[in-house]
C-alpha cells in the first residue's frame, strides 16, 4: 500500500513539474538508469545472437557462478561504506577453500594432507571457517579503528600474512603445495548437490546459501542498529561518534563480518571448483569490489544497498556468460570488462558532483 | 591514556600470536622465504658455497615439488643454501639477487619470472658475471628458439636445466591423438564424424601455454590425418581464437571450471552438440573442468566419461586418472630436475666446471650447457 502511495506521490511530483523540468527528469533517470539500460541492451543483443543465452540452463549457470561470489561481494562491500576497502578477501578466500578442503577429503583419497583425520562433520567445519575468515577480519577491524590505518594499507599487510600461512598450510605432511582434492562425496553433495530441478536442470545448493545469506546481510544493514551505525560511521565518523555511536566497535564488527563472508566463500568455491591450491582465490577480492561499485556502494563512503551489491554480482556474471556465448576475442574482454568498471563509477560519482 | 595502552597491548598480543602461528604451522614445513639453512653434516665437504635458489612463485605447484626435493638434496650435501620467492615479478627476483650476492651468494640457482625473455636473463647473467659467480637457471626459459645461444653462450659459467617447451604439447598431443584413434566413435557422442574439443589455456603470452595450446591439437589432428579421420573441430564454431583463457593468467581450476559450466549451459546432449574431448594446458585446469562435468553427471568414474588431458601429473589428477575421471597427463619429472640442479651444484662444491659428468643427460644441439629433463606421459601405469 505505501509503495502505491509513493509512486502516486512521485507520479504528483511529476506532474507539477513545467516542460524543462520534465526533460531534465527523464535525462537525469536515464543517466542514473544507465547501467541497468545497458546490462538490458546486452541481454537482448546477445540473446538475438544466440538465443541459447535465454535458455534455462544458461540462465540457471548465470545464477549458480554468481551465487558462488554473492557472501565475499556483500562482505566487502560492508567495508567500502565505511569508505574503505578491503584486499585481504581473495587470500581469505583461498586459505578457507583449502582448510574446508583438507577437513572434509575423502578417507579412501591417497594423497590425503592430514590421513589419519576422519571426514569432519560439515556444520563443524563451517564453523572453522567462519572462524578463520573472522579472525583475519577481526585483525584487520582492530588496526583499522585503533591505530586509524588506511583499510588499504592494513588488509594489503594481512593479505600477504594470509597468503603467507596459506602457503605453509598446503605444504604440510609432505603435501608440497600439491592441489587438495579428492573431497568426500557428503561435502560435494551438500555444496554442489541439489534439492529442487526447473525442468531437467538442477539448481546447486550453494545457490540456497547465498539467498540465506542475502537475506542475513539485508536484516543486518537494515533492521539492526548495527547496520545504522555502520552507515553513520561511513559518512560521517565524527559526527557518528558526537551522537554515542562507538566508531570503532562498529568498524571491527564489519571487518569481521566481512571477514566471516570470505569463509562462506571459501567453503562454498572449495566443493565448487574440486582443487585448492595456493593460488585459489586470487584476485577474487577485485570482482567483488568491481560488483558493490557497479551495484552504487559507493567509495564516498555511507550509501549503498544489499540488492545492488547482489546486482553488482549478476551484472559481472552476466557480462562474463555473454562475452563468451558471443564468442568475443579476449583481448577484448579486458577492455570491455574495464570500461564498464569505469562506466559504473563515473555514474555513481556524477551524482555527487550534481549535488555539490 | 589506559584505553590507549590497553589497544597497545592487545596489538602487541595480537602480532604475538600470529608470529607465533605462523611458527607452529610452519615448524614441520620447509623454510619460508628468506630463513637460511644450514646443515653442520658430519660430511662436512660442504665447502664455503653460499647457495642462492630463486624461485618464480611458491604458489605453482609443480615448482613446490622442485623446491621440496631440492631442499632435500642441498640438505643431504650439507650445503648452505637459501630459498627466495618472487612472487612471479621480475623486479623482485633482481633485488633479491643483488640482495643475495651482497650476502655473500657465491652459487645463483634461478626460476625465471619473466619466461623466454633474453632481456631478462641477460640482467641476471651480467649481474653473476661482476660478481664472478655460477648460475645455474632452471624450468623457466631464458631464451626462445630463436635467440638460442644469446644468454647460455654469454657466460661460460651458466647452465640451464630445464625442459624443451613445445615437447610437452607435443606429447599430450600424441597421446591425445593416440586415444582418439582407439576410441574414436565412443567419444564421438552425437556421431557427427567429428569430435568438437574444448581446449583451456592458462595464460596469455607464456611461451608454454603457447606451445601447449598449439602443439596438443596440431598433432592429434596429425595422428589422426594419418588414420584417415577427420580433424578437431573447436566446439564453438564463432570463437575464432579456439581456446578459452585464463583471465588472471593464473592457470586455474576456477576459471576451467567456470568457462566450463558456461559452456555446458549451451552445449549439451540434450543440445545435440556435446563438447567430445577436453584439453587443458595443466592439471589443475583439468581438475576444474571435471568438477563442472560431475555437476552434470560426468566423469563420475563409471557410466558417461568425457576424456579429459592435462599435463604436470599432480597426485590429484593421477588419483582422478586412476578413477577413471580423467584420460592422460604428462609428467614433469621434479625430481629428476632437483637431481640435475644438485648435481651441477655439488660440481660447484667441488671446484670442477658446471657440466663436468653430465654427459648423460639430454642437451640442447645447439647449445652445450642446456639440459633438457624429459617428460613422460601418464595415463596410469607408473
Amino acid at each position: 500500500m505505501k509503495a502505491i502511495a509513493n509512486l502516486k506521490t512521485r507520479y504528483a511530483n511529476y506532474q507539477a513539474l513545467d516542460s524543462k523540468d520534465k526533460t531534465t527528469y527523464w535525462k537525469e533517470s536515464l543517466l542514473n538508469n544507465a547501467m541497468y539500460l545497458i546490462i538490458i541492451v546486452a541481454v537482448i543483443y546477445t540473446a538475438v545472437h544466440n538465443p541459447k543465452f535465454l535458455t534455462v540452463s544458461s540462465i540457471v549457470n548465470i545464477i549458480s557462478l554468481s551465487a558462488a561470489n554473492i557472501p565475499i561481494a556483500v562482505g566487502i562491500a560492508g567495508t567500502i561504506v565505511l569508505t574503505g576497502t578491503d584486499l585481504s578477501a581473495g587470500r581469505v578466500v583461498g586459505l578457507t577453500a583449502c582448510i574446508s578442503a583438507s577437513l572434509l577429503q575423502a578417507t579412501t583419497y591417497a594423497t590425503k594432507i592430514f590421513p589419519n583425520l576422519p571426514v569432519m562433520p560439515i556444520p563443524l567445519v563451517i564453523l572453522i571457517v567462519l572462524a578463520v575468515g573472522a579472525v583475519v577480519g577481526l585483525v584487520n577491524g582492530f588496526f583499522v579503528a585503533h591505530f586509524k590505518l588506511h583499510p588499504f594499507i592494513v588488509t594489503l599487510a594481512t593479505q600477504l600474512i594470509v597468503y603467507g600461512i596459506l602457503l605453509m598450510y598446503i605444504m604440510l605432511n609432505g603435501n608440497n603445495g600439491q592441489p587438495l582434492s579428492g573431497l568426500d562425496q557428503s561435502f560435494k553433495d551438500f555444496v554442489t548437490g541439489h534439492i529442487v530441478k526447473i525442468g531437467s536442470v538442477p539448481i546447486p545448493n550453494y545457490v540456497w546459501f547465498a539467498v540465506v545469506v542475502i537475506i542475513f546481510m539485508w536484516f543486518v544493514w537494515n533492521k539492526t542498529s548495527f547496520g545504522k551505525n555502520m552507515f553513520a560511521v561511513g559518512s560521517n565518523p565524527e559526527a557518528a561518534n558526537v551522537s554515542g555511536v562507538n566508531v570503532a566497535k562498529t568498524t571491527i564488527l564489519v571487518h569481521t563480518l566481512a571477514g566471516a563472508m570470505y569463509g562462506i566463500t571459501g567453503f562454498i568455491e572449495s566443493a565448487r571448483i574440486g582443487s585448492n591450491q595456493a593460488g585459489t582465490g586470487l584476485n577474487y577480492e577485485c570482482d567483488a569490489i568491481a560488483a558493490c561499485v557497479i551495484g552504487g556502494v559507493s567509495f564516498v563512503g555511507g550509501t549503498g544497498k544489499i540488492s545492488g551489491v547482489v546486482m553488482g554480482v549478476f551484472v559481472l556474471r552476466i557480462i562474463f556468460v555473454a562475452l563468451n556465448f558471443l564468442s568475443i576475442n579476449m583481448n577484448m574482454q579486458y577492455v570491455i570488462k574495464g570500461l564498464i568498471i569505469l562506466f559504473a563509477c563515473a555514474i555513481d560519482m556524477r551524482k555527487y558532483l550534481v549535488r555539490k | 591514556m589506559k584505553k590507549r595502552l590497553m589497544a597497545m597491548l592487545l596489538c602487541v598480543a595480537m602480532t604475538a600470536a600470529m608470529v607465533v602461528g605462523c611458527g607452529g604451522s610452519g615448524g614441520s614445513s620447509d623454510s619460508g622465504d628468506g630463513d637460511a639453512k644450514e646443515e653442520s653434516s658430519e660430511g662436512g665437504a660442504a665447502s664455503d658455497l653460499n647457495v642462492g635458489v630463486f624461485y618464480y612463485t611458491y604458489s605453482d605447484t609443480y615448482i613446490a615439488s622442485v623446491r621440496t626435493a631440492l631442499d632435500g638434496k642441498l640438505e643431504e650435501k650439507g650445503i648452505t643454501y637459501q630459498d627466495y620467492d618472487a612472487n612471479n615479478n621480475q623486479t623482485t627476483q633482481n633485488e633479491q639477487i643483488d640482495t643475495a650476492i651482497q650476502t655473500g651468494a657465491n652459487l645463483l640457482i634461478v626460476n625465471i619470472v619473466t619466461s623466454g625473455s633474453v632481456d631478462a636473463s641477460t640482467q641476471i647473467i651480467d649481474k653473476a658475471k661482476a660478481a664472478d659467480i655460477p648460475v645455474i637457471f632452471f624450468n623457466r626459459a631464458v631464451e626462445d628458439d630463436d635467440t638460442e645461444g644469446q644468454v647460455l653462450g654469454s657466460y661460460e659459467k651458466c647452465a640451464f636445466v630445464g625442459t624443451d617447451a613445445p615437447e610437452a604439447g607435443h606429447m599430450q598431443g600424441a597421446m591425445i591423438g593416440d586415444y582418439l584413434v582407439e576410441n574414436y566413435d565412443k567419444v564421438d557422442l552425437n556421431k557427427d564424424g567429428k569430435i568438437s574439443y574444448a581446449m583451456f589455456m592458462g595464460q596469455l603470452g607464456n611461451a608454454e601455454a603457447i606451445y601447449r595450446t598449439q602443439y596438443a591439437v596440431e598433432d592429434a589432428n596429425a595422428k589422426l590425418k594419418e588414420n584417415e579421420k577427420p580433424e578437431l573441430v573447436f566446439f564453438d564454431e564463432s570463437n575464432t581464437d579456439k581456446y578459452q583463457v585464463d583471465q588472471d593468467g593464473a592457470w586455474s581450476a576456477a576459471a576451467a571450471n567456470n568457462y566450463m559450466t558456461t559452456n555446458l549451459s549451451q552445449y549439451n546432449e540434450g543440445n545435440n552438440n556435446m563438447i567430445e574431448l577436453i584439453i587443458c594446458n595443466n592439471d589443475g585446469m583439468a581438475e576444474g573442468a571435471i568438477a563442472a562435468l560431475n555437476d552434470k553427471g560426468y566423469n563420475l568414474g563409471e557410466g558417461k566419461t568425457i576424456p579429459v588431458f592435462g599435463v604436470d601429473a599432480t597426485d590429484a589428477a593421477k588419483q582422478l586418472i586412476g578413477d577413471g575421471k580423467m584420460v592422460g597427463t604428462i609428467k614433469q619429472d621434479a625430481d629428476g630436475m632437483a637431481d640435475c640442479i644438485a648435481a651441477l651444484t655439488q660440481n660447484a662444491a667441488d671446484g670442477k666446471g658446471l657440466m663436468d659428468g653430465t654427459d648423460s643427460y639430454n642437451k640442447s644441439d645447439k647449445v652445450a650447457n642446456k639440459i633438457y629433463i624429459p617428460y613422460g606421459t601418464y595415463t596410469g601405469e607408473e
